[in-house]
C-alpha cells in the first residue's frame, strides 16, 4: 500500500502534499492534505493519514450492516446491549437522535426495515473524524470524500478557499453548481426516479429531490439532514432554514433549483451544469414556517 | 414568522476538531483494521443508508446479512450493468457467511482515458476525479450514491448467485 501518493502536478494544486484513496464502507473514500512542503515531513503527513484511515475503518468495523459479527448488528439483533456495545455506538445513537428531532423525522434510523441503522449518518461522521485526525502543526488545510460527502477544514493554498462541485443530477459528468466549503456538505438523492429512498413516516419508498444538499460545520448531521430532504423533498427546506450554521440546496426532478437563503454557492458560480434553459432558480422564502 | 435559529450542541464536537486543526488532535483509539480487503457494504452509501439504489437490490443493507453458512470460498461475478461511464462487471468471494472480497471483474468505459487508471472499487473515485479534472480549481465533488449503481446492481446480482443474502 502506498497511503502518501506525489502530490499532482497540475498547478492549482501545488501545495497538495498528498492524495490517498482509502477502500472502505463499500466505498472508496479519499483523503487530500494541503500545507507547504517545506514545512512538515513526509513522514509527518503520513502518520497522520495512517490515523485517518484507522479511523474509517474502526467505524467500518463498528458500523457495518454488512458485517455480520460488527457491533451495530449484534446490536440490531439484540445480543448485546448500547452500553455493552463500543462507546462509539451511544455517540452515535445520539447524532441520529438529533438529526432524528431537527429534521422534524424526515431522517429517523429508527424506522428503517430492519432495525436501527445509522448508515445515513455515519458515513459523514466518520469523514469528520477523519478529517480531525489529520490536523497537525505545518498543513494548510485538509479534505475528506467519503463517496460525496465531503468536509474540508482550513484552505488548500493562500487566499483560497476549499470549492466542492455538486454534480448535475440529470447528467452526472456535469456540475450543477460549485459551492465554497469550510465544513460538510453531503448530497443525497436518486437520480433515476426508478431508484428510491424510504420515506420513515411510510416504511415506503419515496424521493421527492433528484438531488438534495446539505452544508454545515458537522457532516455526519449534514449527512442525515441531506438524507431527510431528500425524501421530503423542498418542502423540507423548512426544516434546514432554523438550523444554525446549516443550509440546504434541492435540485428537482424537473431541473428546479431551490435552496436556503445562505446556501455557500461559489460567487464564481462556475459550474458547468449551469444553464439557464434547465435551472429556474427558485428562492425560498425566509418566512418559511 | 421565521423561528429562531437552532443551535446544535450535538455538533460541539465535530466543530471542535474542526477548528483546532492548527492543534494536536484529540486522542482517538485506532481499532486494528478489520477484514483485510476492504469489503464493500460496510454502509453503502450515504443516501443509501436508508437506501437501495436499483431494482437488483430492493432492501435495505441489513437484510444481506448471510444466514445460511455455506462452507467454502466461493467467488461468482456479478451481471454487466450500464452505469454512467461504461458497463461493469463486480466479481465477489463468499467464505463461509463473510463476504471478503470484492473486485471489478471487468469494465469498458468505451475507451475513455480513465481505463488506464482502473482498480479495484475505484469506479466511484473515478467518477469524481472525472468531474473533478474539468475544473483545475475544485477539490471534490459531491454527488449522491457515488457507489455508483452499477456497482451496486452487479454486486447484488454475484451474491444472489452465491446465495448470499
Amino acid at each position: 500500500m502506498t497511503p502518501v501518493q506525489p502530490a499532482a502536478t497540475a498547478a492549482p494544486e501545488r501545495a497538495r502534499l498528498s492524495h490517498h484513496r482509502e477502500q472502505v464502507m463499500g466505498t472508496v473514500v479519499t483523503i487530500d492534505v494541503f500545507g507547504e512542503a517545506d514545512e512538515v515531513t513526509r513522514k509527518e503527513v503520513h502518520l497522520r493519514i495512517a490515523r485517518a484511515r484507522a479511523v474509517l475503518q474502526s467505524a467500518d468495523a463498528v458500523f457495518s450492516t454488512w458485517k455480520e459479527h460488527s457491533p451495530i448488528n449484534q446490536l440490531r439483533r439484540g445480543e448485546i446491549t448500547v452500553a455493552q456495545a463500543p462507546p462509539e455506538v451511544a455517540a452515535v445513537m445520539e447524532g441520529c437522535a438529533t438529526a432524528r428531532s431537527l429534521s422534524d423525522g424526515w431522517f429517523d434510523p429508527w424506522a428503517m426495515p430492519g432495525g436501527f441503522d445509522p448508515t445515513g449518518y455515519v458515513k459523514g461522521w466518520a469523514a469528520q473524524r477523519a478529517l480531525g485526525a489529520l490536523s497537525m502543526p505545518g498543513l494548510t488545510g485538509g479534505i475528506v470524500n467519503a463517496a460525496g460527502d465531503v468536509v474540508a477544514s482550513g484552505r488548500p493554498g493562500p487566499g483560497r478557499p476549499f470549492r466542492v462541485a455538486i454534480v448535475d443530477p440529470s447528467n452526472r459528468k456535469r456540475f450543477a453548481c460549485v459551492v465554497e466549503l469550510d465544513g460538510g456538505i453531503a448530497t443525497s438523492g436518486t437520480y433515476e426516479r426508478g431508484a428510491h429512498l424510504i420515506d420513515p413516516r411510510t416504511g415506503q419508498p419515496a424521493s421527492r429531490a433528484a438531488s438534495a444538499s446539505v452544508t454545515g460545520p458537522d457532516l455526519g448531521l449534514a449527512d442525515a439532514l441531506a438524507t431527510a430532504l431528500a425524501v421530503a423533498g423542498p418542502a423540507g427546506l423548512a426544516f434546514i432554514e432554523p438550523i444554525e450554521g446549516y443550509e440546504g440546496f434541492v435540485i428537482g426532478y424537473d431541473g428546479s433549483w431551490q435552496y436556503t437563503a445562505d446556501f455557500p454557492f461559489d460567487t464564481a458560480r462556475s459550474g458547468r451544469g449551469i444553464t439557464s434553459e434547465t435551472a429556474s432558480v427558485t428562492r425560498t422564502s425566509k418566512s418559511l414556517s | 414568522m421565521r423561528r429562531a435559529r437552532v443551535v446544535v450542541i450535538a455538533t460541539i464536537a465535530g466543530l471542535a476538531g474542526v477548528l483546532s486543526f492548527h492543534t494536536k488532535p484529540a486522542t482517538l483509539s485506532f481499532g486494528q483494521p478489520v477484514g483485510g480487503p476492504a469489503v464493500p457494504g460496510g454502509s453503502p452509501t450515504s443516501a443509501p443508508t436508508s437506501t437501495t439504489t436499483g431494482p437488483a437490490s430492493s432492501g435495505p443493507p441489513a437484510t444481506t446479512s448471510p444466514s445460511t453458512s455455506p462452507a467454502a470460498t466461493r467467488t461468482a461475478t456479478g451481471a454487466a450493468i450500464n452505469y454512467s461511464y461504461g458497463v461493469v462487471s463486480v466479481a465477489a468471494t463468499v467464505s463461509g457467511t463473510k463476504l471478503t472480497n470484492v473486485t471489478i471483474a471487468s469494465i469498458d468505459d468505451g475507451g475513455n482515458f480513465r481505463s488506464e487508471s482502473i482498480d479495484q472499487q475505484s469506479v466511484p473515485v473515478l467518477e469524481q476525479e472525472a468531474l473533478q479534472a474539468q475544473s483545475g480549481n475544485i477539490q471534490g465533488v459531491s454527488g449522491a450514491s457515488y457507489t455508483s449503481a452499477g456497482f451496486e446492481q452487479s454486486l447484488q446480482s454475484a451474491l444472489t448467485q452465491l446465495g448470499f443474502k
